[in-house]
């Protein structure tokens, strides 16, 4: 079966500073991938380049098999910009750690805006999908609120919501907890995890280690810009090789 | 009928004077604003309810009147008392006025905006209310408003044009006049139009300029 | 003459005082529409054009910004003429006000565009909008809204330069009350009047303007 997401090589530096460092990555349908490692570890810089937020200097990034932020001609490699690039970003779902709720439109317009505008479905489709969707993130009852009205739990399942509508190959979720209070973690994750066990295929970036363990089919160790270890949830947890991911999961559980 | 340029020849004495006192008009204006500015900043900022007050009645006041009424009731009102101050002198004082309202206002702002853990540490080390003052409050606000004072010349300078209104000889009145004779309208206003910028760019780049000087120190 | 206050000729004229208040309202209120088109074209045209459109914009504004409105009305309602193109003077003030109040309408909003939070367009983008829908649909309904104060505090100035259309003969209130003024001789009286007749606008805009913003909070 072939991979929805191939990532070889890709390199990304911001000045002189080498951020990735050439990460090779396969996601499939189905996989759940956690992505762990310290700050700075260039994880949020994978996802966005994945994502082609940001432009990355050297290697691939393919979606079934497409290739990603570039189009090949005559042997050279032509940056993709405008309603080119706009159309593959709308292939993947990104969800952030600071929610990006559109603060102007409520929960329910916020969920239709890429329908109507980027998928350009006639609005009562849109809104019956847009609706679909709140409600899949028990969200059914807050469609009309503005963000400033509900949690910031509740904000970060609308967004969830929002990229989920799109019907992107793979979801890609940015620290989606660590701006929420502790109380307001929890619906989150549960919501993430039925996403997992319906199949939405996933690529999480996240410091929380208990539940990655428990959601993911594999996980991802950075550091510096590099992967050093990867492998299923139980041994990367359970029994980590390298002395960094070791060091790492000590830190982590004090 | 003579060209623009001949017109330009003979009258530049008279444009220049122009200029001239339009530049010295505001330039008084602006320094007077900026003492009697000073003042207000401080009755409004840390004068009791008595000195507070009525500069609080006078700068809502000015700062609600436009430019021209304010000049043109300096212009009128004297005569209802008894004086006869002279165009100049009105048109000067109500700039004046004008200038130190805003500069009040805004000196206000400054003050406030300094924390007050600074006025905590002033007293700490036992300096006394007018030290702090003088030492530390003014000082900091003084920095703080001083790019808005070049937007005030600025202002000022666009407001010496509504002088022309209570005949005044700056440059706008003498603009006014050189057209009556030769009617080369569109020229002269053109001119006097860049002849304002160009003060106003003057005056930016040399704000600009003691900005950088000042920062390095 | 001024030492006994008689407020007599100043309430005869009242309706025309506040006629002229009226009129200055409406060319405030057409200014600041029409400045407002232009100062959200300039701006979007400043953020998100190309750089000859950012060069045309910030001329726009450095040139309107140092110029007196006189001059400018003057120019427009007696040098225009030689080219064929003469308005009335009511006409010809708000044209130029709506020049001025767009130069500064446009740095209001320009400032509101940019401080548009950055992780919202990352939204918008990771949803796949481009450039235009994202202007359209998410920047400019954000913007509108955050430049509100400012476009308050514009409207204020802006109904105060109203006055200077006195000069070139619209009636609006300072013209009028000069007239009171040169007709009755109560020369204490009618700038009094005129103070407070504009200071009281002023204050009462700026009440109206408070609601507003409280009605559409800043996000």
């Amino acid at each position: 079966m072939k991979p929805i997401l191939t990532i070889r090589d890709l390199v990304k530096t911001f000045g002189s500073h080498t951020v990735l460092q050439g990460i090779n990555l396969d996601v499939h349908a189905g996989d759940v991938v956690s992505l762990i490692g310290a700050s700075g570890s260039g994880k949020t810089t994978l996802l966005r380049c994945v994502d082609l937020l940001e432009q990355f200097d050297a290697g691939e990034i393919r979606l079934d098999g497409e290739p990603m932020g570039y189009r090949v001609e005559a042997g050279r490699r032509m940056r993709l910009k405008g309603r080119e690039l706009a159309r593959q970003r709308s292939r993947m779902g990104m969800v952030f750690q600071s929610f990006n709720l559109f603060p102007h439109l409520t929960a329910l317009r916020n969920v239709m805006l890429g329908l109507t505008k980027v998928r350009r479905l006639p609005v009562a489709e849109a809104r019956s999908i847009a609706e679909h969707w709140l409600d899949r993130v028990g969200l059914a009852g807050r469609r009309d609120y503005y963000p400033s009205a509900i949690s910031g739990g509740q904000q970060q399942r609308v967004a969830i919501a929002r990229a989920l509508a799109m019907e992107p190959r793979l979801l890609l979720l940015d620290e989606v907890t660590s701006a929420l209070d502790p109380e307001l973690v929890q619906e989150v994750l549960v919501t993430i995890r039925s996403l997992a066990e319906t199949g939405t295929t996933m690529l999480i970036v996240t410091h929380e280690m208990r539940f990655a363990r428990q959601v993911s089919t594999r996980t991802v160790f950075m550091d510096h810009g590099a992967i050093v270890e990867e492998g299923e949830p139980a041994v990367i947890f359970g029994q980590p090789e390298s002395r960094r991911l070791r060091e790492f999961l000590s830190s982590m559980s004090q | 009928m003579q060209s623009f340029l001949d017109v330009l020849a003979s009258s530049s004495g008279a444009l220049l004077n122009g200029l001239m006192i339009t530049i010295a008009v505001s330039a008084i204006a602006v320094a007077t604003g900026i003492a009697l500015g000073a003042v207000f900043g401080l009755a409004l900022t840390y004068g009791g309810a008595v000195v507070s007050f009525p500069a609080r009645m006078v700068v809502d006041i000015v700062r609600g009147t436009p430019v021209l009424v304010l000049i043109l009731a300096c212009f009128y009102m004297p005569a209802g008392i008894g004086l006869s101050p002279g165009p100049l002198t009105a048109g000067a004082f109500a700039l004046a006025v004008f200038c130190a309202a805003h500069i009040g206002e805004t000196l206000r702002g400054a003050f406030l905006a300094i924390p007050s853990a600074q006025t905590d540490a002033a007293s700490a080390l036992g300096l006394t209310f007018g030290q702090t003052l003088g030492y530390v409050l003014v000082p900091q606000a003084v920095r703080q408003i001083a790019p808005n004072l070049v937007n005030t010349a600025v202002e000022i300078v666009k407001a010496s044009s509504l002088l022309s209104a209570i005949g005044v000889g700056e440059l706008l009145l003498t603009t006014q006049e050189i057209i009556g004779r030769s009617f080369k309208t569109m020229e002269f206003y053109a001119l006097a139009g860049g002849l304002y910028l160009a003060i106003n760019l003057v005056i930016a780049t040399g704000g600009a300029w003691l900005e950088r000087r000042y920062r390095l120190r | 003459m001024g030492y006994a206050l008689d407020f007599s000729a100043v309430l005869r004229g009242l309706d025309q005082l506040l006629w002229g208040l009226g009129l200055g309202l409406t060319m405030g209120l057409a200014g600041l529409a029409a400045g407002s088109v232009i100062g959200i074209i300039a701006a979007l045209a400043h953020v998100f054009g190309p750089r000859p459109a950012q060069t045309m914009v910030r001329l726009y504004v450095g040139f309107i910004r140092n110029m007196p409105i006189l001059v400018l009305a003057l120019f427009a309602y007696f040098a225009l003429p030689q080219f064929g193109i003469r308005f009335s003077n009511i006409t010809t003030f708000a044209a130029v006000l709506a020049i001025y109040a767009g130069a500064y309408l446009t740095e209001s909003f320009r400032a509101a565009m940019i401080t548009v939070p950055h992780g919202v367009l990352d939204a918008a983008r990771s949803i796949g909008l481009t450039g235009t829908g994202m202007a359209l649909h998410v920047v400019l309904p954000i913007a509108l809204r955050n430049a509100l104060p400012s476009i308050g505090n514009n409207f204020i100035s802006l109904f105060k330069d109203t006055s200077i259309a006195a000069v070139i003969a619209v009636p609006e209130l300072t013209f009028q009350v000069r007239k009171i003024n040169n007709e009755s001789f109560r020369v204490i009286e009618v700038w009094l009047a005129a103070s407070f007749l504009y200071v009281a606008t002023c204050a009462l805009i700026a009440i109206a303007l408070r609601r507003l913003e409280a009605w559409f909070p800043k996000f």
